[in-house]
């Protein structure tokens, strides 16, 4: 296939927790790749990391104090960038209350290198789309006005007038009716699913090479959210869109994504092909992603009335430090051959199949 | 009735288990310090003025002694005639503290009742609340005093009383939109669905456990507020008049000494002022923060 | 393809604002009234001043000048005067009151703006740097020096200045506003109050709080992340909601306080405005022109308000569409 888009590699944000003193390891040690015209989604439950990721490669993190280091390698048209480049390591820093203070300083270095380097990628190589498109809207901008700012931010247009009829072209192509009258409305005055569909039009305006949907789906109708799903499989064919989906919609995963990440507890557990991790019903999965796919209630089940099966026990908090496999507690394949090496040491990356790897101590 | 605009946000604050004392940064609590200084202060001055504990006669004319630098025997020298300017300006502590204490009370007293009633019963009621609260607050306060000090030569207290009056609507309008709010709440359906009366919810779920701090902090920018306007009339001769000592009318009487170049007998009632104004708004400033804090995302 | 405002629910709201502000300024006006009778002497001295002590003569007057009315006639009769313009004549004086009013209001006008002008240029810089995050240090610094601005009793500060003007620097002696024509450094005469007003007026530290705080909500909605992710300004978004909308509020909320300030600051400078004026009238018991002071200094703080409604009509798209459901 073709070459990669994006290249994450050991991405880890903290934050630092003042009242908790102790590091919130929202993002662990994440590693994906996406290669041009591919759909990578990454699942999990909400407050796994997977929004928190997202918004580091956007460099929209400005909640200090916290850490971010790792590697963001984006192709951006034949160079490679990384987006974390020069950015300092200070996940070594180790002494409490000095940690902090370097820690404080340093992140408004770090805002400031960030944002200069991000400078022409947001909007322009990356877009993003959020969940809640409502309020992602700016209530006081009529929205043909908001569309057309992205226009002329990123193409060659200079004169409002032609954005706008730009903008309504893509409302057209998001398929909203009238869209030459619909410029001049409001956010609050249009549906969820309107908002959504013109957040999208808006991030696909400037024609970027990575889209990236933080929950495109959530806060919608489920009429709706199939709707914005099959929008979004149209664009995506029609104009070989990169996408980065973040959902904790197992549904939505199924639809669209070529690659799944299932994220749990800050770190991926599972990361290979669609076709490898759900089409093949013998091979080996992680037991997360068996629970994740168990919790996804059949047609029959639905017919017989039977109660959703949600996954037993909490999501584990990010702060403890964990010596064994973050799971463990709500796994359901423990067995006794495995369980003190699962209670023991955390679990490594483990391919299992080509380009499939799993972070459980089952697949050895 | 009126369009106002609802400020989003402000009427939003979490209640959490966290310590006090950990919701605040430093800051806060250099704050809170300073102002806690400045109000201990206050209240010795103002004991210390009562129990006669004071080093000089504020009132006693030596005119041997007349515009003297601090030394040994008067701590922040002597006025033109002769008076310690310290005991002036702690017996000028009197001036403003009970009536403040006045408008305070009144303030809250009232403020606290329109905005309850209002903010809970909504509908004709709150129109008809919120139309005299805004009749109050359509005259300046400042005129309306000068308005009642040309008609009736009031004493201090009841120009503090008029402070009070006029301080209603805004302690009026925060209570309000605190009631609002925690009305959408679920709590208070849970309480009338256990069968609290309403008065029982008004008064302990809504008014004790959720609008105490606003009267904390009324109360404390309130008292930051009395020291401005007694010592603006007194400065302007309506207050408390010589020979008796108000912070006011002692930056007025070393007016001309001032612009000669002697500028000690203004300036030392003048950093009275401000200091204790400094130290009620930094206190309500920090308290505010506190209280009030709010959960980050 | 033109934007189009719809002009009915702008106009429907802008109606029931002037309905609004016209009950409460017959509010005020009724408040005025009952306060002028319940004042001590005769309801007579408040309205002229006359010279006769002969009983028969003064139920003469008042018989003249319908004062034996039933009250709320009288009120009536009495507001009629006001809305022709007919405020009485001051004591002092003898001059019409509103004649006087409109001569100084203009200078008080000129002096409340101004420094709230004045006020503004110190407050929003800071917020909006304290709002960044970029210097917290600095910034509380900025914030607690605001703080001791706002404290500051503002006639000691004006005694500074003109202690520091006058004397230090001798650029022209301490007059007032209503001499400046022929002095050298005349635009001084203006500038100096103002910037007095503008920087101890007290409201600084509150205004600083106030934008700050709603510029750092602003800051944090989703609407400005998902502005930043399309690489578009912040400031340019948050604008409206974060800057326009606390600024109108503050101007709208202070103008009562500053227009108090101004009644000291007009005293120390010896600026020939509203402010004095009331001052003189509460020390000469002159009635009518405190009288219509008052409601002169009501009807400021209502166009106050009603401004802050016309602001809020353009920049708050929802505000027009509620009041077309409505």
């Amino acid at each position: 296939m073709a070459e990669d888009i994006l290249r994450v590699e050991d991405l880890r944000t903290y934050f630092y927790s003042f009242t908790k003193e102790a590091f919130i390891r929202a993002v662990d040690g994440v590693s994906f790749n996406i290669k041009k015209g591919e759909v990578l989604g990454i699942v999990g439950e909400s407050g796994c990391g997977k929004s928190i990721t997202a918004q580091s490669i956007m460099g929209l993190i400005t909640d200090g104090p916290g850490i971010i280091t790792g590697n963001i390698f984006l192709n951006n048209n034949g160079n490679t960038v990384n987006l974390l480049d020069g950015l300092p390591d200070y996940a070594s820093i180790k002494k409490k209350r000095k940690a902090i203070y370097e820690i404080s300083k340093d992140v408004l270095g770090w805002q400031k290198r960030s944002e200069t380097l991000m400078n022409g990628i947001r909007g322009m190589v990356i877009s993003m789309i959020f969940q809640n498109p409502k309020s992602a809207l700016n209530p006081f901008m009529p929205i043909g006005e908001q569309i057309a700012e992205s226009i002329m931010l990123h193409k060659a247009i200079a004169t409002k007038k032609e954005a706008l009829s730009f903008a309504a072209a893509w409302l057209e192509r998001v398929q909203i009716d009238s869209p030459n009258m619909r410029l001049y409305d409001y956010p609050f005055s249009l549906s969820g699913g309107m908002c959504q569909r013109i957040m999208i039009a808006m991030s696909l305006s400037s024609e970027p090479s990575l889209l990236i949907a933080d929950e495109p789906t959530t806060g919608l109708d489920v009429t709706i959210q199939t709707k914005i799903i099959e929008l979004l499989k149209k664009l995506k064919e029609e104009l070989n869109l990169t996408i980065l989906l973040i959902t904790h919609d197992m549904g939505v995963i199924m639809q669209l994504a070529d690659k799944i990440a299932v994220m749990y507890g800050g770190k991926i557990v599972e990361y290979g092909l669609k076709r490898e991790i759900m089409d093949n019903d013998s091979f080996i999965r992680h037991p997360y992603t068996i629970a994740l796919l168990n919790s996804l209630p059949t047609i029959e089940e639905i017919r017989a009335k039977e109660r959703l099966r949600a996954i037993k026990g909490d999501v584990p908090d990010t702060i403890t430090l964990y010596r064994g496999c973050r799971f463990y507690d709500r796994c359901t394949l423990k067995n006794d051959r495995i369980k003190n090496k699962c209670k023991e040491s955390e679990p490594e990356m483990i391919e299992i199949g080509t380009g499939h790897l799993m972070r459980c101590w089952l697949a050895e | 009735m009126r369009t106002r605009y609802i400020q989003k946000g402000a009427e939003v604050s979490e209640f959490s288990q966290i310590p006090l004392w950990r919701r605040g940064n430093r800051r806060d609590l250099i704050q809170i310090g300073i102002g806690l200084f400045v109000v201990l202060f206050v209240l010795s001055s103002y004991l210390v003025a009562v129990l006669h504990l004071l080093p000089n006669d504020p009132l006693q004319i030596n005119l041997k002694e007349m515009m003297q630098r601090p030394d040994y025997k008067h701590v922040l020298g002597t006025d033109f005639m002769g008076r310690d300017i310290l005991s002036r300006i702690i017996v000028g502590s009197q001036a403003y503290f009970m009536p403040g204490l006045l408008a305070i009370a009144i303030a809250i007293s009232f403020g606290t009742l329109a905005g309850l009633v209002s903010g809970y019963n909504g509908g004709t009621i709150d129109a008809i609340i919120s139309y005299i609260l805004d009749l109050i607050d359509s005259i300046p306060k400042m005129v309306i005093i000068l308005l009642a000090i040309a008609l009736f030569r009031p004493g201090i207290y009841l120009i503090m009383l008029i402070v009070g009056l006029t301080n209603i609507p805004a302690v009026a309008s925060l209570i309000k939109s605190k009631v609002i709010f925690l009305k959408k709440r679920n709590f208070i359906e849970a309480a009338k669905a256990l069968g609290l009366r309403t008065r029982q919810i008004i008064l302990k779920h809504i008014l004790w456990h959720n609008c105490k701090t606003v009267v904390i902090i009324q109360a404390t920018l309130g008292m930051g507020e009395a020291i401005l306007i007694e010592t603006s009339l007194s400065y302007l001769g309506f207050g408390v008049q010589e020979p008796v000592p108000s912070w006011g009318n002692m930056v007025a009487a070393g007016k001309d000494y001032f612009f000669r170049g002697d500028f000690y007998l203004s300036t030392a009632p003048a950093m009275a002022i401000l200091i204790s104004i400094l130290g009620f708004y930094l206190l309500g400033d920090g308290l505010n923060n506190i209280l009030e804090w709010r959960r980050k995302k | 393809m033109t934007h189009f405002i719809s002009w009915r629910p702008i106009l429907k709201i802008l109606s029931r604002e002037l309905l609004i502000t016209i009950l409460l300024l017959l509010g005020v006006s009724i408040i005025i009234f009952s306060i002028l009778h319940m004042a001590p002497g005769d309801p007579l001295h408040i309205f002229i001043n006359i010279q006769t002590q002969n009983p028969d003569e003064i139920a003469a007057i008042k018989r003249d000048l319908g004062l034996d009315r039933w009250l709320p006639l009288q009120y009536l009769s009495w507001l009629n005067n006001i809305l022709h313009g007919n405020f009485g004549n001051s004591f002092r004086t003898g001059r019409p009151v509103f004649n006087e009013l409109i001569g100084v209001s203009l200078y008080t006008l000129i002096l409340t703006i101004g420094s709230m002008i004045v006020t503004l240029l110190i407050s929003v810089p800071i917020a909006i740097f304290s709002s960044l995050r970029r210097h917290p240090v600095l910034s509380w610094g900025l914030t607690l020096l605001a703080y001791i601005f706002s404290a500051l009793p503002v006639f000691w500060l004006g005694y500074i200045v003109i202690y520091i003007f006058t004397h230090k620097f001798n650029l022209f002696p301490f007059l007032s506003a209503g001499y400046a024509g022929t002095a050298k450094f005349n635009f001084l005469y203006f500038l100096l109050p103002i910037i007095v007003l503008g920087v101890g007026n007290g409201a600084i530290s509150e205004i600083i709080r106030h934008l700050n705080a709603q510029l750092e909500r602003v800051l944090s909605e989703d609407y400005i992340k998902a502005a930043k992710a399309k690489g578009a300004s912040i400031w340019r978004h948050s604008f409206k909601e974060g800057m326009l909308i606390p600024v109108t509020t503050m101007v709208a909320a202070k103008i009562p306080f500053i227009l108090g300030g101004a009644v000291i600051v007009e005293q120390v400078f010896n600026w020939p405005g509203m402010g004095r004026l009331a001052w003189q009238a509460a020390l000469d018991r002159d009635y009518p022109i405190i009288m219509g002071i008052t409601i002169f200094a009501a009807f400021f703080v209502h166009i106050g308000r009603f401004l802050q409604t016309i602001v809020y009509l353009f920049v708050d798209p929802q505000i027009t569409a509620k009041g077309e459901e409505a």
